[in-house]
């Protein structure tokens, strides 16, 4: 499988920041901070369980 | 003037607050900062600080060297006062156990604010949080923090004066050891942030391959031995590495900004950092460049940014303070500050939405 790690950072960005460019900023850093780099991250990237995992933590706060 | 600022060097604590207290004579404020050297008893300090000012919400923190407008100091306390004009409302709370969810504290925000913590608009609220800078949890605290909210939290670790002891926590009138203390605050003006960290990233990167993040230490760079890749990276030997880590640290670069990851020590092959480092993050290579020019360009920015400046908070790292020292640049970089009510001390670590090394975070208020 494929491309789920950007599926969910995009749905994290979109539904914090909504259309604030400068709190997506502030979202993208928190992800990096927790070791995910959004930029990294392609619809092609393979499906890391790590991260996932992550982020559906962080998908649950929401 | 709606944030005022004093400072006190006398030896004892009774005298250091009543010192403090007559700088505010006729003045009310709504929120005390105050920042005190470890050489006071800080259940004194504490308790002093809440009876002289009744009325204020008071917070602080002990630390490795104190900040006022225009000076930088030791074994002092200092203290900012903001009234009723410059923070409309303030809530502060205490976070005994560091290992446990932040949730309590917002909890309590919430009910006093009557709103979600996830619905506070971050132009209207801002965190300060003071944690023990023994701690090794501000990475915790803070990652927990930013999944909550997206108000902005920033703030410092609390020193003791490089005794590397314990570190205490001030909140209304307690003194808390292994703590947070976390104000949320409705500033009645604009306010801004400053992250400033006067270093330029090198070409050279650092894959961190092996980690025990809880632990800050670094076992593997790029699959090798972590001291001997750091080494190579700086193109010397292991010996000669260990002079470079405060002029070479390493750092996450994320749209050109470094959050900077300060080496402590070696351990064996390994590095300990004062920071979190986890398994795949691409660490640049980091070269320190002028404090006080990158700070004062820092604080032309926000000066801009807001038009007039009516106070600041400074969390400045203990490793700056250090440079400074030997370069003898402390009077310098006081004197950036002369202009306007500040307050902050030397700390063992910074937050600005994560935990920092070797910058400094500052709370701009317009």
């Amino acid at each position: 499988m494929a491309g789920k790690i950007k599926q969910m950072i995009d749905t994290i960005i979109n539904q914090r920041a909504k259309d604030n460019a400068m709190l997506a900023g502030v979202i993208k850093t928190k992800l990096m901070l927790k070791g995910i780099d959004p930029s990294k991250f392609t619809p092609q990237s393979p499906d890391d369980p790590a991260i996932i995992s992550k982020l559906e933590a962080l998908m649950k706060e929401l | 003037m709606n944030i005022k600022t004093a400072y006190s060097l006398k030896t004892k604590p009774q005298d250091a607050i009543s010192e403090l207290k007559a700088q505010f004579k006729g003045f009310n404020p709504k929120l005390i900062l105050f920042f005190a050297s470890s050489a006071f008893p800080p259940d004194t300090v504490a308790e002093g600080m809440e009876d002289a000012f009744p009325g204020a919400e008071t917070i602080g923190c002990t630390t490795a060297g104190e900040l006022v407008t225009g000076k930088m100091l030791k074994n002092s306390i200092v203290a900012m006062g903001l009234n009723r004009k410059a923070v409309k409302d303030c809530k502060v709370e205490i976070i005994e156990n560091l290992n446990k969810q932040s949730h309590k504290a917002f909890n309590a925000f919430q009910r006093h604010f009557k709103k979600p913590m996830k619905k506070m608009s971050p132009s209207e609220y801002v965190g300060i949080i003071l944690v023990d800078g023994l701690s090794c949890k501000e990475e915790l605290v803070m990652d927990k923090m930013g999944d909550l909210t997206n108000v902005t939290i920033i703030g410092g670790s609390a020193g003791d004066d490089l005794k590397f002891k314990k570190t205490h926590v001030f909140a209304n009138g307690k003194s808390y050891p292994h703590s947070a203390v976390l104000a949320l605050i409705k500033p009645a003006t604009k306010f801004s942030f400053i992250k400033t960290q006067s270093f330029c990233a090198l070409p050279q990167k650092l894959v961190v391959t092996k980690a025990n993040e809880y632990a800050r230490e670094v076992f593997e760079f790029n699959g090798k031995p972590a001291a001997k890749a750091y080494a190579e990276a700086l193109g010397t030997t292991v010996e000669e590495a260990t002079k470079r880590f405060m002029h070479n640290p390493v750092g996450l670069v994320f749209e050109g900004e470094p959050f900077v990851r300060s080496p402590q020590q070696f351990k064996g092959d390994s590095m300990v950092f004062y920071c979190s480092v986890k398994e795949g993050m691409e660490l640049s290579l980091l070269e320190s460049t002028d404090i006080i020019t990158s700070t004062k360009k820092s604080l032309d920015e926000v000066k801009k940014e807001l038009g007039n400046i009516s106070g600041i908070v400074n969390f400045n790292c203990i490793l700056r303070t250090l440079e400074m020292q030997q370069k003898g640049l402390c009077d310098e970089y006081g004197k950036l500050f002369a202009d306007v009510p500040t307050v902050g001390f030397s700390t063992y670590g910074e937050e600005y939405i994560g935990h920092i090394n070797q910058t400094a975070t500052m709370l701009v208020f317009g």
